[in-house]
């Protein structure tokens, strides 16, 4: 190869290169799930339920998704049925876009938001068995669906056994309409909930919280060891009502979206999708070594 | 200036300093002493809205006992009718209900209070301005025994405000709307009583 070539297809490799990176940096880039055999996979929603069609197209996409990435379930983080509480309300905000994954068995993990009625609690699909706050387990995942709507102290006291019996081998997420960090300016973060939330969450040892409220997507640089999402736009959107701040490592308001996550180890894959099916945000969390409360190290 | 002179002066000023230092002591111990009476009549008060509020579950258990019990469903319109039947009865169980029934006067005077304390300072602005945002419509028609409406949103209710006001069966819930503070039925979303102006003016 004569030397001018030779510095062209180094050129192109050294392009190539960093083109690569800054695909992966943005996420754009195509997101490949480890799909591990015995991994934990699931899909985020939350804000959806308006029963119009960006609702139905994100649902759409995520069946299209799960043909490739099979998420075991769903979890959601509030505002699951925003027209009202008459049984056409459940039927078009949520049985009809979503009947695809319910038939194929795949359950979904409901909380309330602020539009939901407190009664959803009592409806079979949603999995709340009547309960407004509850805990559960996936292989190597605990976790905990909270009321944000009224945080009183039997709540917290709830939360708090919850998350000290829990002990530090598994994964802890919290998971709840009201977001704790939020650069959205339409709501932001709920900063009185923080001051409750945010010490149990750091002493216990959570792993990632997954809200909504916002009508946006925002992945959150970590606080205090704690990885913050907002996923409030899988039905309803406010078009540019993010102002990207300090915290912000991610941000998208133009469209609907969703969460893919697969926990395999100590590694969490995420990948959020648009409802065209766009990867607008993807990564890997590694668990760390944080301090368990009463001495000793978390694994 | 004779020595008689210089000793009367040195007594008039005596009593000054002294009135100086009893007066406020005075006005300091009357102040002390209201917030702590204050204390205890809010407490009192708190004591007689827990004790009726409990009168009214009781009331709701037996009206609910007569009913099938809401569990877990596929079926919606179980929840729906369940929850109407439930309004229905309860409101034939307490017909002349009125607003000021539980949230007695001195009731509605202890909820100021604790709002104020739990929302006061420089975080007082932020958390109402954040409780209230696109929540429910403070011209909303609250009234007792009506339905808390199906299309209106709820208000988170800061969880500081939740720890200073007395605490509720899970069978009842405080909401916010606007100024107004309201218990409800959580099953029945009935209105059980409504506190108006509980909360300062934005």
């Amino acid at each position: 190869m004569q030397p001018p070539m030779r510095r062209r297809v180094a050129l192109s490799l050294i392009l190539s290169a960093i083109v690569a990176l800054v695909l992966s940096a943005n996420g754009a880039a195509d997101f490949a799930f480890p799909l591990h055999a015995n991994s934990v996979r699931l899909a985020v929603i939350g804000d959806f339920g308006t029963g119009d069609q960006p609702q139905a197209d994100v649902a759409r996409q995520m069946v299209k998704s799960r043909a490739v990435f099979p998420f075991q379930f769903v979890i959601t983080v509030g505002d699951n049925i925003y027209t009202g509480s008459r049984p056409s309300d459940f039927e078009q905000d949520f049985a009809v876009p979503y009947k695809p994954l319910l038939d194929a068995g795949v359950p979904f993990y409901a909380t309330l938001g602020n539009h939901d009625k407190t009664n959803e609690r009592f409806y079979k699909p949603f999995n709340m068995n009547g309960s407004n706050y509850y805990a559960f387990k996936k292989g190597n995942v605990r976790f905990f669906a909270l009321d944000s709507n009224y945080m009183d102290p039997k709540q917290r006291a709830w939360i708090e056994t919850q998350l000290r019996e829990a002990g530090t081998g598994d994964w802890k997420i919290c998971f709840f309409h009201h977001p704790l960090y939020s650069s959205a300016r339409y709501h932001g973060p709920d900063i009185d909930l923080r001051r409750v939330l945010e010490p149990l969450f750091v002493a216990y040892g959570v792993d990632v919280v997954l809200s909504g409220h916002d009508h946006v997507y925002e992945r959150v640089r970590p606080q205090r060891g704690i990885y913050y999402f907002v996923e409030g736009a899988s039905g309803s959107l406010r078009a540019g009502n993010l102002a990207p701040s300090a915290i912000t490592a991610k941000g998208f308001d133009t469209d609907r979206t969703f969460m893919m996550i697969e926990i395999a180890g100590d590694d969490l894959h995420f990948q959020t999708t648009s409802r065209t099916g766009v990867a607008v945000d993807s990564g890997v969390i590694h668990r760390t070594i944080r301090p368990a409360p009463g001495g000793g190290t978390r694994e | 200036m004779s020595t008689t002179r210089r000793v009367g002066c040195r007594w008039v000023s005596g009593l000054v300093a002294l009135a100086l230092c009893v007066v406020p002591a005075r006005v300091l111990a009357g102040q002390a002493a209201a917030p702590s009476k204050e204390r205890a009549d809010d407490a009192a008060a708190f004591r007689e809205f827990s004790a009726r509020m409990q009168e009214y579950v009781t009331l709701q258990k037996t009206v609910k006992s007569s009913l099938p019990a809401l569990k877990s469903t596929d079926a919606p319109e179980m929840i729906t009718a369940h929850q109407q039947l439930l309004a229905r009865r309860i409101r034939e169980a307490r017909p002349n209900a009125n607003a000021g029934d539980i949230f007695t006067p001195a009731a509605c005077e202890a909820f100021r209070h604790a709002s104020r304390s739990a929302l006061q300072g420089p975080r007082s602005a932020g958390s109402r301005a954040y409780m209230q945002r696109g929540e429910a419509d403070p011209a909303m028609r609250v009234a007792v025994n009506g339905v808390y409406p199906d299309t209106q949103p709820i208000t988170a209710v800061s969880p500081a405000l939740l720890a200073s006001f007395p605490p509720l069966p899970v069978e009842v819930a405080y909401r916010i709307v606007g100024r107004t503070l309201i218990v409800i039925d959580v099953e029945s979303r009935l209105i059980v009583d409504v506190a108006r102006h509980i909360f300062p003016p934005a």
